[in-house]
């Protein structure tokens, strides 16, 4: 047998070397582990919130966005300008790309929205049906059905994710990812968008999590980078653990109960008073670790957001329903007519949160004489749209677009497509009717805190508490900083290697 | 035998016919109305235009007994329709997931099997020994604990605190144990199903007549018991069948693995209606295909139970 010579294997061993060391990159370029409680169903743009989840996975833009200062700024729009009451002339970014490599013109984004706007209703919630002229390569004449004072706002709503449809009619993106493998409910590969920007990044394995207890135990078992939206109830265990990060942050979101008017119990005014009063929103903020009582409807970071937090008054709920002719029972309970004051409160899993607040309502309004029978459906969407609720705890981010107009229009305006609570109120339209006219920043704060204090009065909804949420990051992640509640949780910086 | 295979056949094509009615009823009469959902779905607009046009692309139009056997017809055909959710097409959804639930499922029960007889015939071999007890155990233990819980269990040991396994990896560790999971809850059942025959066999005279001949216990149960407590075995799987259903959703969900089950669970809540009669079909189908196999199996080893 030839023995090798000593040169040879020293050569061999280098060779090795080297190709070790080639390879010490690739594990640069592993995927990074996202956990989530939620995840893209469809890769429609238009259907249900698929235009949020785009964005949110990195995987859509829009034409404005919010930054993480809360600022409305230009994203795959360059600027915005009015050239009429219902014209506006929208000038897109140059040297921008979808992520099959084909430019982004005027001609391919209208295409998108076009499709988008003839899909959805939500999409035509604060202009109407919105129709798209190509000016130029880069430019698009904008008309709206209703005026629009601040297109830029309506462009940062989440479900006018910008797109084009290619020979398949399917669409593509221009975000800092591309869908590679979607398997719904259970998980999202996303590639690099060569495209993007020139930069390198990883690419990014997205796994929904049935609940966030789940997602909890896989970052404490190292298998995620970023575990976004922990339970509130694990951070003691992980922060006690010196390997794990976890963050907690301001979100836009708000936690509110529909009250539905539609129902006998919430038809009188003075007993849904009652029970905006009677709930403590302290103690909700306990049992859910994080926040702050809520001020109104949105989080107290925007400039049309109340001051004060909202009142509590045990003895003034009860007077109101007193006066409402609801008297106590000898148990305690109250009744009109020999008819019970029961109602029916509602949460869903899917904002883990709102399920923990369930029983601290219902003990709220048992010391004002209120029985509350509690539920927890995860769909939603169908109860709330059946209005076979009284209380429906709800989950809402109220200024995606860093403006009140789109959450007040779309979910309380009398013929919102949203409108959980069949709250009906000229004066309350006519108030936000004022956004239609005004694009001034100042005056539109001025009208939604009108619209809050109109609000107020009627309680068609209880505003309860202004949200943190909590993520967990690891050392790989250890620079995440998490901002823009889930709308931006994969972003362009994230993964890049280089 | 062809002729037993074609009876048998013919009976799961009945049976699964009438599941598929049953199903459809149900579904249909579920309260909630799939334009509705598909609406809302869709973001489409709430008019007449829209809902009208959707009962008609979908025959919603159309009286029960003729869209029932539309649907019939496009479901033999391959056409599982299209789900509200996610927009693809059902039976491509299913083909993509059914391998993985099939796996642990049908992986775990045989798994089941195999342990059972080792453990059943140690236990009939020496009762009240350790097998014996432990078989017990077992089976009491699983019935009060589910396996959804154990599977937390597991996850936080073998995952969190030991970092042995990687628990929502999807991979072939998480596939063994979610399986293993499966075949635990079965195991202690099916010994003492196999048991309790292999101790019956003991009473009868041709046992006592091999032992007479110079066969050890373990010879003469082996040789002349175990045919008798297999079949009694095989007749359990049949009821196991359906647990494992139960058992390898509850674990599809916890591992976050992309079966079947898991979608079935998101399902419900949007109220596909496509995807609930294609799960309740495949479930049929798969309690049917179980039974059918069992019986021919069954069959096999004591060709008597055929006259």
């Amino acid at each position: 047998m030839n023995r090798i010579p000593r040169r040879a294997f020293a050569a061999a061993a280098v060779s090795a070397a080297a190709l070790l060391t080639a390879m010490a990159p690739a594990s640069a370029q592993e995927a990074l582990k996202v956990g989530a409680t939620f995840l893209l169903g469809s890769t429609d743009p238009t259907a249900g919130s698929a235009g949020w989840a785009l964005a949110s996975h990195g995987i859509g833009e829009k034409l404005f966005m919010v930054d993480k200062d809360g600022k409305l700024v230009p994203e795959l729009a360059a600027r915005a300008e009015r050239s009429g009451e219902l014209e506006w002339t929208v000038t897109l970014r140059s040297d921008r790309y979808f992520s099959d490599g084909t430019p982004v013109t005027a001609a391919a984004i209208g295409e998108g929205f076009t499709n988008t706007f003839e899909k959805s209703k939500t999409a035509a919630a604060t202009g109407g049906k919105l129709t798209f002229e190509t000016v130029d390569g880069l430019t698009l004449k904008v008309t709206t059905e209703k005026p629009v004072p601040l297109i830029q706002a309506l462009f940062a709503e989440w479900p006018l994710v910008a797109y084009t449809l290619n020979d398949a009619g399917e669409a593509v993106y221009t975000g800092p990812y591309a869908i590679a493998e979607l398997k719904a409910d259970s998980h999202l590969e996303l590639a690099p968008n060569a495209h993007f920007d020139g930069t390198e990044r990883s690419p990014i394995t997205l796994r929904k999590f049935g609940d966030a207890q789940t997602m909890a135990l896989a970052f404490e078992a190292g298998e995620l980078d970023l575990a976004f939206g922990l339970p509130s109830e694990v951070l003691s265990r992980l922060k006690a653990n010196a390997g794990l990060t976890v963050k907690s942050f301001q979100v836009g979101y708000q936690y509110f109960g529909f009250l539905n008017i539609a129902r006998p119990a919430f038809s009188d005014p003075m007993v849904r008073q009652a029970v905006d009063l009677a709930i403590d929103r302290d103690q909700l903020v306990a049992a859910i670790n994080g926040g702050q009582p809520a001020t109104g409807a949105f989080a107290p970071y925007f400039p049309f957001a109340p001051i004060e937090p909202r009142m509590s008054d045990l003895e003034k709920a009860a007077g109101l329903l007193d006066e409402a002719g609801w008297t106590l029972g000898p148990d305690g309970m109250r009744e009109k007519d020999g008819q019970p004051l029961r109602i029916e409160a509602f949460a869903y899993p899917q904002r883990p949160d709102l399920v923990t607040m369930l029983p601290v309502v219902k003990a709220a309004l048992a010391k004002v004489g209120i029985d509350v029978g509690t539920q927890v459906v995860e769909n939603l969407n169908e109860v709330a749209a059946s209005g076979e609720f009284d209380i429906f705890l709800w989950a809402q981010h109220t200024a995606p677009s860093g403006d009140p107009a789109f959450f007040l229009n779309s979910m309380l305006r009398s013929d919102g497509p949203l409108n959980h609570a069949r709250y009906g109120s000229d004066e309350f339209d006519a108030i936000i009717a004022g956004f239609s006219t005004s694009g001034d920043i100042e005056r539109r704060a001025g009208i939604a805190l009108d619209a809050q204090q109109k609000l107020f009065e009627d309680v068609p909804v209880t505003f309860l508490v202004s949200p943190a949420w909590h993520v967990g990051v690891s050392e790989r992640l250890s620079g995440y900083e998490p901002w823009g509640s889930d709308y931006h949780v994969i972003r362009p910086d994230m993964g890049e290697t280089r | 035998m062809t002729a037993h295979i074609v009876r048998i056949g013919l009976r799961s094509a009945a049976s699964l016919l009438a599941v598929s009615a049953l199903a459809f009823l149900v579904v249909a009469f579920m309260p909630s109305d799939p334009v509705m959902i598909a609406i809302r779905a869709w973001n489409l607009p709430v008019d007449e235009t829209t809902i009208s046009a959707l009962r008609t692309e979908w025959g919603l139009d159309r009286p029960f007994p003729a869209r029932y056997l539309s649907w019939l017809a496009d479901f033999v055909t391959g056409d599982w329709g299209r789900s509200f959710r996610t927009g693809e097409p059902v039976l491509d959804e299913f083909s993509s997931r059914l391998p993985l639930s099939l796996g642990i499922g049908l992986g775990g029960l045989t798994l089941a099997a195999f342990a059972a007889i080792p453990l059943g015939f140690a236990a009939a071999l020496k009762p009240d020994g350790v097998a014996d007890r432990l078989s017990r155990l077992l089976a009491i233990t699983v019935q009060a604990v589910p396996a959804f819980w154990l599977g937390l269990v597991l996850i936080w040991v073998l995952g969190v605190q030991l970092r042995l396994i990687s628990p929502f990896s999807a991979g072939i560790d998480v596939m063994a144990l979610a399986g293993g999971l499966v075949a635990l809850h079965s195991t202690g059942m099916l010994a003492r199903v196999y048991r309790r025959d292999l101790i019956e066999q003991t009473m009868q005279p041709y046992y006592r007549t091999a032992l007479a001949k110079g066969l050890t216990r373990r010879q003469a149960l082996w040789r002349h018991g175990h045919s008798s407590a297999l079949y009694a075995l095989l007749s359990a799987m049949r009821s196991e069948a359906g647990w494992a259903i139960g058992t390898t959703a509850a674990l599809e969900v916890l591992f976050g693995l992309p079966g079947v089950s898991q979608f079935l669970v998101q399902s419900i809540s949007a109220r596909d209606h496509s995807v609930l009669l294609a799960y309740i079909m495949v479930v049929a189908g798969w309690m049917l295909a179980m039974n059918a196999g069992v019986e021919l199996a069954m069959r096999r080893l004591d060709p008597r139970a055929a006259r």
